[in-house]
């Protein structure tokens, strides 16, 4: 099942997005360029600031680590040097998360899990508040298991418990195809690290002529690929801002 | 029907076929917002919107209608009085960035004897005089060329309302832009307005009836993007209810 995503639906901030995916819910609000604060305040570039909230309980040092993976990734393709000393706020809102942490039990105790719905929310925010992207990104999770023949993309709570992994990784690629981050976690080698990251560039960017899924592998649903998704996202919203030329 | 526009994301690269040809031999290309060229000659996307070339003017831009307003120099704004200073005022154009600096003297008629009293969070019309990113915008009430306000300046009274920045873009556009509920509803009720491209709509209509009517009547226009037709059944409703 693809990912389904609503835009510019909040009318306070600049841009928003409500991402669904696999029983996980995001909420992302974005605002900017605005005015940052003295201490942040960086002379040459934009200061980016990605704060995630969780749909229960307070903050803790995990979802800092999320945040700052976050920030790195977005700073990358946010053009920050356009907007010398300002601020672009990014808040993401968990709405809804799934129960895979429970079928993942205690071997996995990441956030992994999360991260590529927070960065495909966060991107979208960022086109719905028009902030200047080098690139836009997508990204995946992959799991390594024993008990597959290959690995597992997008996996859900039902295939944790058919198929228990080994590893966690997440891949995230830019529009050109290039790999802007890769997490993993748990037990792997290096071929089996190869195979994910293959399998996740073929999820997540354009299949250009020729090259098809390999044999085996459990594409869960995934019926088309994530740049094309983010594509008619895109465009569904652009024609939404252009229908008063075609309206009667 | 206008023919459907291509969509772009940001980091797409522009064929070369898609943009405008000159017309007149040397014209350089025009880039304009969500455009950028990377030496020595691709020219890309920046942000997600319809990609739209005038072959005349020999200019691409990527037509957008989200985010918040950024200062381009010549844009007319509304803007809000911050603070009020010895040399000039502190406006806001959006919410939440640097203040817009409006010389006390930037006023029609205005001297060193006789400046605008200006209270805290009174309206002016304005134009932006200079905009880029490494200073703050300044504003302007007067065309500095014959020292005429030309239609700028303090707004008093009448009510602001929020518009989306294409729909300020259009009315601001005349008729390219499509907007005829105003044409309509001026031809029984006299108001006043002013168009500011930070996305507010400022109506004076005499009483507030006039005023909510007018303002209400160009939100509705906007929020469901009404064309022609849709823009004369408005127009004949708010009218019925005055």
């Amino acid at each position: 099942m693809a990912p389904s995503a609503t835009l510019s639906h909040l009318h306070r901030p600049d841009g928003s997005a409500t991402y669904t995916h696999n029983g996980y819910c995001i909420i992302g609000a974005v605002n900017g360029p605005i005015e940052v604060l003295r201490r942040d305040e960086l002379a040459e570039e934009a200061t980016v600031e990605v704060n995630v909230r969780m749909a229960v309980g307070v903050g803790s040092p995990k979802e800092r680590h999320l945040e700052t993976v976050l920030t790195n990734t977005l700073r990358g393709i946010i053009l920050t040097r356009r907007m010398p000393r300002c601020l672009v706020q990014i808040t993401l809102q968990v709405h809804s998360s799934a129960e895979e942490h429970t079928s993942l039990g205690s071997k996995f105790n990441s956030n992994l899990l999360l991260l590529p719905h927070l960065l495909h929310t966060s991107l979208l925010s960022l086109l719905s508040a028009s902030i200047p992207l080098s690139t836009t990104l997508t990204s995946s999770l992959v799991a390594t298991t024993p008990t597959s023949p290959g690995p597992v993309i997008s996996p859900t709570a039902q295939s944790f418990l058919r198929h228990p992994p080994t590893a966690l990784h997440v891949f995230t690629f830019s529009g050109d195809r290039k790999l802007l981050l890769s997490e993993s976690e748990g037990t792997f080698d290096h071929e089996q690290w190869d195979e994910a990251c293959e399998a996740a560039e073929e999820v997540c960017c354009k299949v250009s002529g020729g090259v098809e899924i390999g044999e085996g592998m459990e594409v869960e649903g995934v019926d088309e690929n994530l740049e094309e998704w983010l594509r008619r996202v895109v465009r569904e919203k652009v024609e939404g801002e252009q229908r008063w030329k075609g309206a009667s | 029907m206008a023919a459907t526009l291509p969509v772009v994301l940001p980091g797409d690269q522009i064929s070369p076929s898609s943009l405008p040809k000159p017309t007149k031999g040397n014209k350089p290309l025009t880039l304009g917002p969500g455009l950028q060229h990377i030496p020595p000659n691709t020219i890309s996307t920046t942000i997600a919107g319809a990609l739209v070339t005038d072959a005349k003017k020999n200019a691409a831009w990527v037509e957008y209608n989200s985010g918040r307003y950024t200062p381009t120099a010549g844009d007319l704004v509304i803007a809000t009085i911050a603070t009020g200073g010895a040399e000039s005022f502190n406006c806001t154009i959006t919410p939440n960035t640097p203040y817009a600096s409006l010389p006390n003297l930037a006023f029609e008629g205005a001297t060193r004897k006789t400046r605008p009293q200006l209270a805290t969070n009174s309206l002016v019309y304005a134009r932006i005089l200079t905009a880029n990113r490494d200073t703050a915008p300044e504003l302007t009430c007067v065309d500095p060329s014959t020292g005429k306000s030309e239609g700028l300046g303090p707004l008093k009274g009448g009510m602001v309302f929020k518009i989306s920045l294409g729909m300020a873009r259009r009315l601001l556009a005349g008729r390219k832009g499509g907007v005829t509920v105003l044409g309509g509803l001026s031809e029984k009720i006299g108001f006043e307005i002013a168009i500011g491209r930070n996305g507010v709509l400022w109506v004076d209509g005499g009483n507030v009836k006039t005023t909510l009517a007018v303002g209400k009547a160009v939100q509705e226009v906007d929020e469901h993007a009404l064309g022609p037709e849709g823009q004369k059944k408005v127009v004949s409703k708010v009218l019925r209810d005055i």
